[in-house]
């Protein structure tokens, strides 16, 4: 079923941060901790399901030469009403992420599916889209939250209630600054490449990415078609 | 000419449609968010307080010190003064300015302290919000104590790695403590004689 597989595509075969690597900036910043990454990502899913919407919505009404600043538009939008939302009913999360809503904005996953999937497809589509790759990311980023939060803070709290601790070892700061971002990120889609040379030899296969998602084929530096 | 108009268009309707929806979340969420930001600050206020029984919130006093008006809020506990907290902000923290808020009991120690707003660094700086690190100013005064931390000869025990984020904490208790003791006299009035709460500025 086709619904099915563009919402399963995002969690994995098209991971927005392991395999497209889009939204390097927000990764980076808000994964000190799993709760704010969770609240991150279901900010991004919420914006990125509602932005694909009205844009699949407006795909035959929008004129190709001014979409980008059309999608700008429709993003920046949603992004200042999550950002609202949140502040009226979710006050405690705003506090942790306030910094960070703003750049959900210039988040490039969540233009780049306006312009490579919302704009080409169905309504249904999109959202299918827009909920698996929005999942993808929040999935990513909880993993690579809980890896710096583990080696950084020795424990995992979630909004003061649930909490695990991990004892035997000295707690490694470094994992929560910005270069700990880094090192954990590319530790990351190291695994997930090794992972992926695995399961391919497994078929007898080499493994190669999905030739739309090289660098070249880009949707994003396709401006002209 | 006929395609620059359509294209104009099309963002103008854009963009007025983004507009109003935009009008109508504010409108919906404008009164929520100003409750959620009073409810946190007076928390804040009463959980720096020694116990009381008023409303310090709504018992306010302004001093004028240093070219910046303080805002005392003032505790009592049966008709007399228990003790009062006050907003102090120090611009020295590793992320930009820290907020706090500092009680004082009747006695002009400090009773506790709140951080109200800061953006030091996870797991570093952003310890400050502790209570370990809250704790160490509890029972202190502008004359009991020397307020700098230890490093730099001082009585406030720093945070390990965190020297600045400390630094600028006791800079905002210390600045705090000297106005309040300077000011003890027309703070601590019986609240009766205490104005009206000046509702106009108190948003």
């Amino acid at each position: 079923m086709r619904f099915m597989q563009e919402l399963i595509k995002g969690l994995w075969r098209e991971n927005p941060i392991f395999r497209l690597v889009l939204g390097m900036c927000p990764t980076l910043a808000v994964t000190t901790s799993v709760e704010n990454s969770l609240g991150m990502g279901v900010a991004a899913t919420f914006v990125l399901v509602c932005s694909n919407v009205v844009i699949s919505m407006l795909r035959g009404f929008i004129p190709s030469k001014v979409r980008i600043p059309c999608f700008i538009v429709v993003i920046a939008t949603f992004v200042t009403v999550v950002d609202l939302l949140m502040n009226a009913f979710a006050h405690e999360l705003h506090r942790s992420l306030g910094l960070f809503i703003p750049l959900i904005v210039v988040n490039c996953i969540i233009l780049a599916r306006a312009e490579g999937f919302a704009s080409k497809h169905p309504v249904l589509l999109s959202v299918a889209d827009g909920i698996g790759m929005g999942l993808g990311f929040t999935l990513g980023l909880a993993v690579l939250g809980a890896c710096r939060e583990i080696l950084g803070a020795g424990s995992i709290t979630l909004w003061g209630a649930a909490g695990w601790k991990f004892d035997g070892f000295e707690p490694m700061i470094l994992a929560v600054l910005a270069p700990g971002g880094f090192i954990a990120l590319g530790c990351l889609l190291g695994l997930m490449n090794h992972l992926q040379n695995l399961l391919a030899a497994r078929r007898g296969e080499s493994f190669e990415p999905p030739p739309h998602l090289d660098c070249r084929h880009c949707v994003i530096c396709k401006w002209g078609d | 000419m006929k395609e620059t108009v359509k294209l104009v268009a099309v963002l103008t309707i854009i963009c007025l449609s983004a507009g109003a929806l935009l009008a109508v979340v504010n409108g919906v969420t404008m009164a929520p968010i100003r409750e959620a930001e009073k409810a946190e600050k007076t928390a804040a206020i009463s959980r720096v307080l020694p116990r009381h029984d008023n409303r310090p919130d709504e018992t306010v006093r302004r001093v004028v010190e240093q070219g910046i008006a303080w805002t005392f809020y003032v505790a009592a506990s049966g008709g007399a003064y228990s003790g009062a907290a006050v907003e102090s902000v120090s611009e020295k923290g590793y992320g930009g300015a820290i907020s706090v808020m500092v009680g004082f009991n009747a006695g002009g120690e400090v009773q506790a302290v709140e951080i109200l707003k800061q953006k030091e660094t996870p797991g570093l700086g952003a310890k400050i919000t502790e209570p370990f690190f809250k704790k160490v100013f509890s029972g202190k005064s502008i004359g009991g104590a020397r307020w700098a931390v230890k490093k730099d000869g001082g009585d406030i025990d720093q945070i390990t790695a965190a020297t600045i984020s400390s630094r600028a904490v006791v800079e905002a208790v210390g600045l705090a403590c000297e106005v309040y003791t300077r000011h003890k006299q027309e703070i601590s009035q019986t609240p009766e004689k205490l104005q009206a709460p000046d509702t106009e500025n108190m948003k």
